[in-house]
């Protein structure tokens, strides 16, 4: 057997051998996409369509309503009213942007790329959500922005009015904020179980429209506990009973037919709130390890 | 029963996908029975069933699953592809799979209304229930057929109908509510059972006339818009 006479060239490949960012940049760069996707920034006008056309929508109804308000000086909606009138279109926008963040990855197979960096499984459900929360808050928290600078360049007190309408965008803010969490959380989850965008948007839509029926109908048994949990069941309603209770007449004054009628079971509201996103994250985190082991 | 609905029929329930559609229609009827054997005057619990979970969530939302997924599916595999070139008439390939996914969606939605309608009424009401949620589910099948043909996001576009023109605007705007077909399943439902349980400002030969023309009209657009098909990948 003669003696093996190839030989490897050194055609002059070089190893990087600059600095590497580590996993916060990983997490930082996919949260930063995230939020650039659900807005269609970065993509092709069709992308842009339905995301702009619910904050067109929004924003066109804030403005609006700060328009009465500067005209007639008659407060339509307070700030928490308007993230709860808005409750469909969240819906909806959820249901466009949430397959899009984890539906696209799952179908065309590019997690095993993911998971090939220094990416734990975690770390990219978490970024996904974070981005998720953060566009919702956006999408709720933008218009009630446009309607505080309208209410605040308005004003006649001056400074004095100004500052009183800014602790009540705050509790709004905030307000806003658990919106987004608990919107954000099951409809990543409902997302995630399925690779084909319009199944996952189908699953969302249906998953929050059926429960609020639930609500309409266990309002009206004749048990006053249960009319006062009923709230419960669906979603958004839960949110609302969660404001009510942590927020009161921050949210809502007196005057305007105050919170939802929850009783006593203030504290259950955020107790099951808390652990209905908790719930829902957890079953995020062990689905993506279940797909990231295939 | 041609090739083409066959191969749509095995498209639907042989993944297991389709099972997620089954909680819908029996969350119905459970809040229907629990009204019932807990003694709910039936005028109350009636309306929020029936009409907000049955009329307004399940069918649409059944219909614009199934109607969009017959075609949009294959579509989204290209798999579309084998389908047409078979030497087929369009009408061969579009009638067959409305005619599954309106019989699926009626299935699957007229049951429960009809035990729901049973319960909060009479067996009367239960029947045309059923028989006007499946004029309704062919009218939103064809609607959404058509939908998957014309965009590439039809279940996003049905989603806008559905929630914002339906949902959203029907409850601001009342003028909305003589294109929606919720409000004529509801007038036409009206008609066959006259109950006080449901009402719509909408007139039953107008509700009739629409819904024929829907069905029609889009199976039609269906039909013309499969004719000049171009198979192009998902969009970004």
């Amino acid at each position: 057997m003669p003696e093996p006479t190839g030989v490897i060239h050194d055609i002059g490949y070089q190893r990087y051998t600059g600095p590497r960012l580590g996993r916060r940049h990983v997490f930082g760069a996919l949260y930063l996409h995230g939020l650039r996707t659900v807005f269609g920034l970065g993509r092709s006008a069709k992308a842009k369509i339905f995301p702009w056309l619910v904050v067109g929508i929004v924003t066109v109804v804030a403005a609006g309503l700060a328009a009465v308000r500067s005209q007639l000086g008659e407060v339509v909606m307070t700030y928490a009213q308007f993230a709860d009138a808005m409750s469909w279109l969240v819906i909806f926008f959820v249901a466009v942007a949430a397959p899009e963040l984890v539906s696209r990855d799952l179908r065309s197979g590019v997690l095993p790329l993911y998971f090939s960096r220094p990416l734990p499984r975690d770390d990219y459900a978490l970024a996904k959500l974070l981005s998720l929360v953060s566009a919702l808050w956006l999408l709720l928290g933008g218009p009630q922005l446009v309607m505080f600078l309208a209410a605040a360049f308005t004003t006649s007190d001056g400074l004095r009015g100004t500052w009183n309408e800014l602790l009540d965008l705050l509790p709004g803010l905030l307000y806003a904020g658990l919106w987004a969490v608990v919107f954000a959380a099951i409809g990543l989850l409902v997302a995630s179980l399925t690779g084909k965008r319009a199944f996952a948007a189908g699953g969302i839509v249906a998953v929050f429209l059926m429960t609020t029926p639930i609500v309409g109908v266990l309002s009206i048994l004749p048990s006053h506990a249960v009319n006062e949990l009923a709230f419960l069941a669906s979603p958004s309603t839960l949110v609302g009973g969660v404001g009510t209770w942590a927020l009161g007449d921050l949210l809502v004054p007196e005057g305007q037919g105050g919170g939802m009628p929850i009783g006593s079971f203030g504290p259950v509201y955020a107790i099951v709130a808390v652990l209905l996103v908790t719930a829902c994250t957890a079953l995020l985190l062990l689905r993506y390890r279940k797909v990231a082991a295939r | 029963m041609s090739t083409v609905s066959w191969i749509t029929a095995r498209g639907l329930f042989g993944r297991r996908r389709f099972l997620m559609l089954l909680p819908l229609p029996a969350v119905l009827v459970l809040l229907a029975v629990l009204c019932r054997s807990l003694g709910v005057d039936p005028g109350e619990w009636a309306p929020p069933v029936l009409v907000g979970l049955g009329l307004a969530v399940v069918l649409p939302v059944v219909a614009l699953i199934i109607g969009t997924g017959v075609l949009g599916a294959e579509i989204d595999d290209g798999t579309v592809v084998h389908i047409l070139t078979k030497p087929l008439p369009r009408w061969q390939i579009v009638l067959p799979k409305l005619m599954v996914a309106a019989g699926v969606s009626a299935a699957t939605v007229a049951v429960p209304l009809y035990v729901a309608g049973v319960l909060a009424d009479s067996a009367r009401l239960g029947l045309a229930l059923a028989a006007a949620s499946a004029l309704g589910a062919l009218a939103y099948s064809a609607l959404f057929l058509a939908l998957s043909l014309v965009t590439r996001r039809p279940v996003l576009l049905g989603l806008v109908y559905v929630l914002i023109w339906e949902g959203l605007l029907g409850n601001f705007v009342s003028g909305t509510k003589v294109l929606s077909i919720q409000q004529w399943v509801i007038a036409l439902t009206d008609r066959m059972a006259p109950t006080a349980l449901l009402s719509t400002t909408v007139s039953v030969p107008v509700a009739v006339v629409l819904t024929a023309l829907v069905s029609v009209g889009f199976t039609v657009l269906a039909i013309d818009r499969l004719r000049s098909f171009s198979v192009a990948g998902e969009t970004s």
